[in-house]
């Protein structure tokens, strides 16, 4: 009983001790506890999540670039799923190692918010890529083509492929979950611009999650009960292919085209096939190269906060727009280029 | 009424037939098909998975196992690198081979570790989880010989269909006419019973376990002939589809009880659930709430056909 | 003493793991470093509280990830209708106390299996925080000032307060005839009922206390990341694990309240160091899995003389 006691005193003070420590307006931690020395630079990549080709292609560009660059190593690491608080975790480990640079893929600006800001104070430097964070938490992004860009270029491909400003019939959006944030962005924008082809008609969105099952059976199911459907939008990695595939088993290749995001690799096999026109995408292994290249630069000061350009390895002179480096345009992939790239 | 469970199950298919005819008339000759097919990977995990909750065990690993052995038919098969392109029908022997395995391996932990089934299954749901991610590196798996695909589309007969409902068949002849069915519900009803009977629990549970392992791994295949790709989230989230599936279907969680007429009628209505939704005109507002419609579903399935058992036992179940 | 054994192996456990920081990377274990992480502890504190008196009734609750969610959803949504602090927090708590009441209610009264119950309010009330949130804000809500002062300002707030609800709930398990009961009805739900204890009462109250603390955990997470339909996502694998480990045995009937903070020690330190030196989200999974199995197995190779009756 005696000892029982004292266990909880014990960790009553242990509580109270840590607890103390733990929060932010009273920590007195120093910066970080290595700092750059000229032998090397370390930059963590921190992805949107692991497993999926889009970001091991972008990983593949940024080894390539910490090659090149003979001082930095480069850390890759991410969660398995999309999880904003995961990410949250990581920066959190990384900045109490010491690293030199933070470079995310937000999954949720508000959620990565604290630990972005924190690590800024700590001395690290933290920029974003591929999906950004709050502009106060990062002192540039690597941008490949904002929101608009993507949902509106999809639409505008869509339309294209279905004859142009005439395009007529019904289109459905086949999203992730509901609370994806990215995808919800991106659906704001092609909403608003499929305003600007009056035949065009959203009949459907779908909310399958990371089920590609579900995501196979949605698009099904779309596609019998909209006898009209003539685009179908896979905004995820998941329920891009899932769509396509059940275009290609209700047999309307060709009729009903599908478009989205994703490598040119994973939906090669459905281009050539005919279910997918056109993929809308840009060189990832080109956006990987450039966040690490820009990533090295702007710690070791090559880079300013003002600058309009930068030179990137083999990419030349990137454009900076305020705090944005401009990776480029988005890129489309149809039968006739889908061979040439590697990712 | 013996089967007053099973009869419910059935009216509420119906009822949802017409809900769903009331918005397309010819919904169920469109749909019956597609809808019987998409559930194929529920169904014959759910079929080892109701041996395994009648001996009154339970496991959860299943989602994560299919995920796994779908990527390392992934791995083995592919035609694309990092695949190994290996002949698809001795990938297929591989994947099923390691399925048993894993599930013979399941059942060691509980009935010689005396780990309880709902921790060591919560365990591998979270190791192989792991070890699916760490298998695929970074990307989906794609690229799948025809020959394996013909076993979930591209041929006019429904192939995958016929296998389920052979594995449907056989497990249902298993619990009624076989002499090891009886044992399974023994064991599950009244295990001292059982072992003053002379039935080795251990055997019997062993037996569960490794057959739902065999039984994933032949979804698995199914899976990924129909869809053609695997990822990383391939799997998820489907141990609770099918948990819900087997106890929704009459199976008692307590073990000893359960019909598999149940189990098929409730992946039927679990499935279609999806599809109705779909074609109902629930508008852009309405669909983001499809998940909490479905729980409410799946709480008053579970909690309704408790009243039924109440009133049909006239005790607690 | 030897009443103590397994939380002596826990704590040998926790000890290994340090040991190998030790080794490994010595940094890991500065004050600061473990101050900062232990900042991941507390909601998954809060919930093993709650959690180990269910399972000691041999019950179980799924639902707490998602009801966490339901909770921050709902906490977010005041905040960002910028009501005072205090009232969002009692919004939040209210609805942690209905989900746990909603649980408790099927459990207890109707008597369904709590496998069952949890199984489903598992899927609706991440379905519902998620509908809820997509129908509003369609976002998540960063954390009010005053929700942020109250939780991460001078004050440790949530460490007082899990400390306290931790000494709460031990004594309540040890020293209190409601604690007895609840081991009794671990060890035989009928025979406790005929011994006149509470049984109904009992097993709504520990749910609804569960929602509470999901409530809890809730605000802490939402000041620290933001109020999102994702808190507590897969939370509800690491709060059973940490209450398995920690001793308390499934089947109901036995475990201690100080068996389950270690084994939520024994988790938060393997996780984060795994994480922390190895960097791969795919070895972190594998090992907290294989760390819940051979966990019990070492129990009951360590410990067990009668094998459990279900």
């Amino acid at each position: 009983m005696h000892k029982w006691f004292s266990l909880i005193q014990l960790f009553v003070v242990c509580g109270l001790v840590m607890g103390c420590g733990s929060s932010p307006e009273s920590d007195t931690s120093d910066g970080a506890s290595a700092t750059s020395t000229n032998a090397g630079i370390t930059i963590a990549l921190l992805p949107k999540l692991k497993g999926i080709s889009y970001f091991t292609s972008c990983a593949e560009g940024a080894k390539q670039a910490a090659d090149e660059l003979d001082n930095v190593e480069l850390i890759y690491n991410g969660p398995t799923t999309a999880s904003a608080d995961k990410q949250a975790q990581m920066i959190d480990k990384w900045r109490l190692q010491g690293v030199d640079v933070i470079a995310v893929a937000a999954n949720d600006p508000a959620v990565v918010s604290e630990s972005l800001r924190k690590a800024q104070d700590a001395g690290i430097t933290v920029i974003t890529w591929d999906a950004d964070a709050q502009a106060a938490d990062r002192s540039f992004f690597v941008n490949q083509a904002t929101a608009a860009a993507i949902g509106g270029g999809m639409v505008d491909v869509m339309a294209n492929d279905l004859g142009g400003l005439d395009a007529a019939g019904d289109v459905a959006i086949i999203s992730a979950t509901a609370t994806a944030a990215n995808q919800n962005e991106w659906m704001q924008h092609m909403k608003t611009k499929l305003q600007s082809y009056p035949n065009l008609k959203l009949v459907a969105t779908k909310f399958p999650g990371e089920d590609q099952n579900a995501a196979f059976q949605d698009s099904q199911d779309l596609i019998k009960k909209f006898p009209n459907l003539k685009g179908i939008f896979g905004i995820s990695s998941v329920s891009f292919p899932g769509a396509a595939e059940a275009v290609k088993q209700a047999e309307k290749t060709g009729e009903i085209l599908v478009t989205g995001l994703s490598t040119p690799k994973d939906m090669q096999p459905y281009v050539k096939g005919g279910e997918v026109k056109t993929v809308v995408l840009w060189n990832t292994l080109d956006l990987g190269y450039l966040t690490v290249y820009a990533a090295a630069a702007i710690r070791s000061g090559t880079l300013k906060p003002g600058a309009t350009e930068f030179t990137a390895g083999r990419l030349g002179k990137k454009q900076i727009s305020g705090d944005q480096i401009l990776l480029g345009d988005v890129l489309l992939f149809t039968k006739d280029n889908i061979d040439q790239f590697d990712f | 009424m013996k089967f007053r469970r099973e009869g419910s199950l059935l009216v509420l298919v119906v009822l949802l037939s017409l809900l769903a005819m009331l918005f397309d008339s010819s919904f169920v000759p469109d749909n019956a098909l597609d809808i019987l097919i998409n559930g194929i990977p529920t169904m014959i995990i759910a079929c080892g998975v109701m041996l395994v909750i009648v001996t009154g065990e339970i496991d959860i690993s299943v989602g994560s196992l299919l995920g796994l052995l779908a990527a390392m038919l992934g791995l083995l098969s592919s035609t694309v690198s990092p695949g190994l392109s290996v002949h698809p029908y001795l990938a297929i022997l591989i994947v099923l081979t390691v399925g048993t395995l894993i599930g013979l391996g399941t059942g060691c932990l509980v009935v010689f570790g005396k780990v309880p089934s709902i921790i060591a299954t919560l365990g591998l749901l979270i190791a192989l989880d792991g070890v699916q991610d760490w298998l695929m590196g970074g990307g989906d798996i794609k690229h799948f010989p025809q020959q394996l695909r013909n076993l979930g589309t591209g041929t006019r007969i429904p192939v995958n269909l016929i296998i389920a409902v052979l594995v449907v068949i056989g497990t249902g002849l298993l619990c009624r006419k076989m002499a090891m069915g009886r044992r399974i519900y023994a064991v599950g009803s009244n295990p001292s019973a059982a072992r003053v009977a002379g039935i080795s629990e251990a055997k019997i549970k062993l037996f569960v376990f490794a057959l739902t392992g065999l039984l994933t791994a032949l979804a698995a295949i199914l899976w990924v002939a129909k869809l053609g790709n695997v990822s990383t989230s391939t799997g998820a989230g489907l141990e609770l589809k099918v948990v819900t599936c087997v106890v929704v279907g009459g199976v008692a969680i307590r073990g000893g009880r359960g019909h598999l007429l149940g189990v098929v009628l409730a992946v039927i209505l679990i499935t279609m659930i999806r599809t109705v939704l779909n074609f109902m005109d629930l508008g852009s507002e309405a669909v983001k709430w499809q998940r909490a419609i479905e729980g409410v579903m799946i709480l008053v399935a579970v909690t309704s056909d408790h009243f039924t058992q109440q009133q049909q036992t006239g005790g607690s179940a | 003493m030897k009443k103590f054994a397994y939380e002596f192996v826990l704590l040998g456990l926790i000890g290994v793991v340090l040991a190998s920081a030790a080794i490994l990377d010595p940094l890991f274990l500065s004050q600061n470093v473990q101050l900062e992480l232990s900042s991941e502890i507390w909601e998954l504190g809060l919930l093993t509280l709650g959690m180990t008196l269910i399972i000691i009734t041999a019950g179980i609750d799924l639902s707490v990830g998602s009801a966490m969610g339901l909770c921050s959803v709902s906490l977010g949504l005041c905040m960002h209708a910028n009501l005072p602090a205090w009232l969002c927090g009692l919004v939040c708590l209210l609805t942690g106390l209905a989900a746990g009441a909603i649980n408790g209610t099927l459990v207890a009264f109707i008597k369904v299996h709590p496998l069952l119950v949890t199984l489903a309010t598992y899927g609706m009330y991440r379905g519902f925080a998620e509908g809820l949130q997509s129908a509003t804000t369609n976002a998540p809500v960063d954390a009010s000032d005053g929700i942020k002062s109250i939780v991460t300002g001078g004050f440790p707030v949530i460490p007082v307060l899990f400390t306290a609800l931790a000494v709460w709930t031990a004594i309540l398990l040890r020293r209190t005839a409601a604690g007895r009961g609840l081991y009794a009805i671990g060890h035989n739900e009928e025979a406790a009922r005929f011994s006149g204890i509470p049984v109904a009462r009992l097993k709504f109250l520990i749910y609804t206390y569960t929602g509470l603390l999901a409530a809890l955990a809730a605000i802490c997470y939402s000041a620290r990341r933001s109020a999102t339909a994702e808190a507590g996502m897969v939370l509800e694998l690491d709060v059973i694990s940490a209450v398995v480990v920690g001793g308390t045995s499934i089947y109901g009937g036995r475990g201690r309240l100080i068996g389950t903070l270690l084994g939520v020690l024994l988790i938060h330190e393997t996780r984060q160091f795994v994480d922390w030196y190895w960097q791969r989200s795919e070895l972190t999974l594998i090992v907290i899995g294989t760390l819940l199995i051979l966990a019990v197995l070492g129990h009951r190779f360590l410990f067990s003389r009668n094998p459990q009756t279900q």
